[in-house]
């Protein structure tokens, strides 16, 4: 349905996203994963032809939308990462708006303005200015503006960011119902493993403008078959102990985080005796030291050697 | 689909009562202020325009008119051309009528001090600052304009008119007079040669000193009529400022990306932005007016030309709103219109008199005020105010227009194109 090819978006001399290759079919949620300044945002103003792309194409059955952007805007319903609401104007006035420039309007409008406002919570609320809202309120109507004119393909730009985990579940329901009662095509990011472990069937994985992972969700924790992540705790880290593991030849990878070591080795290789010995080498009083069944975002730590999240 | 960009805009503006307070309590508290400060300063009865002005007449008017009639008297026109030329002769004085019933008419006496001056004492009068003009009528004047007019022979005599630069209106009120007067002399020849003799002479000293007296004569304008209009032309300005920042809110919120995305063109939102200024500037000028009027007794004489002056500057106001979205778009910053409000509103109000009537001081800065939006608009409005009709203000609505219209012109060029707007 969906194509991206070598896109690529240029800042001055930052490449946002470069070469980015990537492709959306009908009725799939697809996650697209990656820290701060990966690139999504980037990417996803492009192919829902917010913003032309320094190089490349997007093409939408077939079509480039550069040319002619209007087929693919008629079916995407867009979530910014932003709250973009008139915050001045209530949830109904705002829903109005937008369905109106929707081109909806009447009984239709106002069924609607029903439905959604059902849909995300906010019914008893309808009057009130959205100012006055919670942030995970102002979330809820962020997502339910998008979905007025029943898109066919939904892009949510990091929807879930700053709310309680309550509002997050009810959210990532909603998008997996809509998905599966109206096949609703689905494109979302996230810096949230979990999420996207929940909602997606494939997945891409973006750092620093590129591409280093896609695929589905087995085939993208296959590339850890080999590996195996192992977790030492430690109330009082020390930098020999740290030093000691970065020189180890067997280790490919460590990050680390207070009072918390991570460090990925080969399957077959038996790490605890060494660590014990640097552990005490170094004067250093272990807590814990535990394998860990790999995640997405010990993928994305192998990938790239530092974790999603700071 | 523009009507519903304009709605919400509006529906945003009507959102912020404490920004709407403020853009309208502030010209009205000025206007108060202001009013009550300089409350005498400009009032008084109508302007007193003492105008001194001398008359030379060279050749006696008699005397030519009885050449004149000797002439026809032995011309070889029909017999009953000459009678009727003979039968006329009463209405036959050019001079005496300019003399007398013109420049001598009760109305004009308020205005102009004849003063009857022999030839030979033109060198002094010219010379002497207290004459506001000097009026010559050459020899043969009164001959030539009746051979013209009724023998179709030659053209009318000039009168030559001597003007004290020193004393513009007195000057130019008998300019006025003479260029009118000369007018209708040669309409007089005109008609003559026509073939309506019966009716030559036709000057109407009437519709001359009527004419006259209406342009000099008009309503004063008080000194808390002049600010209150000052002020509201000045505070319109930040309408545009306020519609600028609203926009660029639009932008920074990414809610802008949601009306492209529901693929709504931007040149949609683009004249939904003008159209949003222009109204906006039309209320809020009709309030502070409309406050004006209760409050302080501001009140216009002819209301159809206040509207037209209002539109015009309402007008101007959608097209720098438009301007300065546009501007905010480009360099994705609001900077503009802080720049805006308080620096260019306040060049344009100094130098478009809304402080004090700058005008008079210099020429120099009257031209460039009236190249202000508010200078303009400033000027018409005391032109109505000073009891003119809409002909006396399309000038300055024709410039209000154009200066959108470039504006606008402006604002689409700058607009950041289609995928550039991140
Ligand atoms: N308008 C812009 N001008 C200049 N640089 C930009 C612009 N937009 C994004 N960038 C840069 O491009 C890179 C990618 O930004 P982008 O917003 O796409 O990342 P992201 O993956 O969405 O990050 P986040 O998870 O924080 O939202 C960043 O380095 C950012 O600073
Ligand atoms: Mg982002």
């Amino acid at each position: 349905m969906l194509e991206l090819i070598d896109l690529s978006k240029k800042f001055k001399q930052l490449y946002a996203v470069k070469n980015l290759n990537m492709f959306i079919e009908k009725g799939e949620i697809v996650g697209l994963l990656g820290p701060n300044g990966a690139g999504k945002s980037t990417a996803i103003s492009m192919l829902s032809s917010l913003v032309d792309p320094t190089t490349g194409d997007v093409r939408f059955h077939n079509k480039s939308i550069l040319k002619n952007p209007s087929p693919i805007r008629k079916i995407i319903g867009m979530v910014p990462q932003e709250i973009a609401l008139y915050t001045d104007l209530s949830a109904e006035e705002n829903l109005r708006f937008f369905g109106r420039i929707y081109r909806l309007k009447g009984a239709e409008l106002k069924q609607k303005i029903d439905e959604i406002l059902e849909l995300i919570g906010l019914t008893d609320r309808r009057k009130d200015i959205v100012k006055k809202f919670s942030g995970g309120m102002k979330r809820r109507l962020n997502i339910g503006v998008a979905l007025l004119h029943n898109p066919e393909l939904i892009i949510m730009d990091e929807p879930t960011v700053g709310i309680d985990p309550q509002s997050r579940n009810y959210i990532l329901e909603t998008v997996k119902r809509l998905n599966e009662e109206k096949q609703m095509t689905v494109i979302y990011t996230s810096h949230y493993m979990e999420e996207v472990e929940f909602l997606c069937d494939r997945i891409y994985i973006m750092d620093q403008g590129n591409l280093i992972a896609s695929g589905t969700k087995d085939e993208i924790k296959r590339i850890l078959s080999a590996e195996k992540t192992i977790v030492i705790k430690a109330d009082r880290l020390n930098d020999i102990f740290i030093e000691s593991l970065r020189q180890d030849p067997t280790i490919s990878s460590v990050t680390v985080e207070e009072k918390k070591v991570t460090i990925i080795v080969p399957k077959e290789i038996n790490i605890f005796p060494a660590v014990l010995k640097l552990a005490e080498e170094a004067k250093l009083e272990l807590n814990s030291v535990d394998i860990k069944t790999p995640t997405l975002e010990d993928v994305f730590l192998h990938l790239t050697g530092r974790a999603l999240r700071d | 689909m523009i009507w519903i960009i304009v709605k919400k805009q509006l529906l945003v503006f009507w959102r912020n009562p404490q920004q709407l307070l403020l853009l309208l309590g502030l010209p009205i508290i000025l206007i108060a202020i202001l009013g009550a400060s300089l409350g005498g300063l400009m009032e008084g009865g109508p302007v007193s325009i003492d105008a001194k002005v001398a008359f030379i007449e060279h050749g006696n008017e008699q005397t030519q008119i009885d050449q004149f009639l000797n002439e026809v008297e032995n011309s070889k026109l029909p017999k009953d051309a000459i009678t009727a030329i003979n039968n006329s002769t009463e209405k036959m004085t050019p001079i005496t009528i300019l003399k007398e019933d013109i420049l001598g008419s009760d109305e004009l006496k308020n205005i102009i001090d004849l003063e009857i001056i022999k030839p030979r004492e033109k060198a002094n009068v010219l010379n002497n600052k207290e004459y506001a003009a000097v009026i010559e009528v050459p020899e043969n004047f009164t001959y030539q304009t009746l051979k013209s007019i009724y023998l179709k022979k030659g053209t009318t005599g000039e009168i030559q008119v001597y003007k004290n630069e020193g004393n513009q209106l007195g000057s130019t009120i008998v300019t006025g007079i003479l260029q009118e007067y000369q007018e209708q002399l040669s309409f007089s020849t005109f008609a003559g040669k026509q073939g309506i003799t019966e009716e030559a002479l036709q000057v109407d000293p009437n519709a001359i000193i009527g004419e006259t007296v209406t342009i000099n004569q008009k309503n004063p304008v008080t000194a808390k009529n002049y600010y209150a209009v000052g002020m509201a032309v000045m505070n319109v300005l930040f309408i545009a400022s306020t519609i600028g920042s609203i926009a660029f809110l639009e932008k920074r919120r990414h809610v802008f990306n949601r009306v492209i995305l529901a693929d709504v063109s931007r040149w949609v939102y683009f004249i939904g932005i003008f159209i949003s200024g222009t109204i906006v500037g039309f209320f809020h000028l009709s309030i502070v007016y409309g406050v004006s009027w209760v409050l302080f007794g501001l009140s216009w004489p002819n209301p159809l030309g206040f509207f037209v002056v209002t539109l015009g500057l309402a007008v101007s106001v959608g097209g720098l709103s438009v301007l300065l979205t546009a501007i905010c778009f480009r360099l994705n910053s609001e900077m503009i219109t802080n720049f805006f409000g308080s620096i260019i509103v306040t060049v344009f109000a100094f130098l478009g008199g809304s402080f004090f009537p700058i005008g008079d001081l210099s020429k120099a800065i009257q031209v460039v005020g009236n190249y202000t939006p508010n200078g303009a608009a400033l000027t018409a409005y005391l032109a109505i105010l000073r009891g003119d009709g809409i002909s006396a203000v399309l000038d300055q609505f024709a410039f209000l227009i154009m200066f959108a219209a470039v504006l606008v012109t402006i604002a689409a060029i700058s607009f950041p194109k289609r995928g550039q707007i991140v």
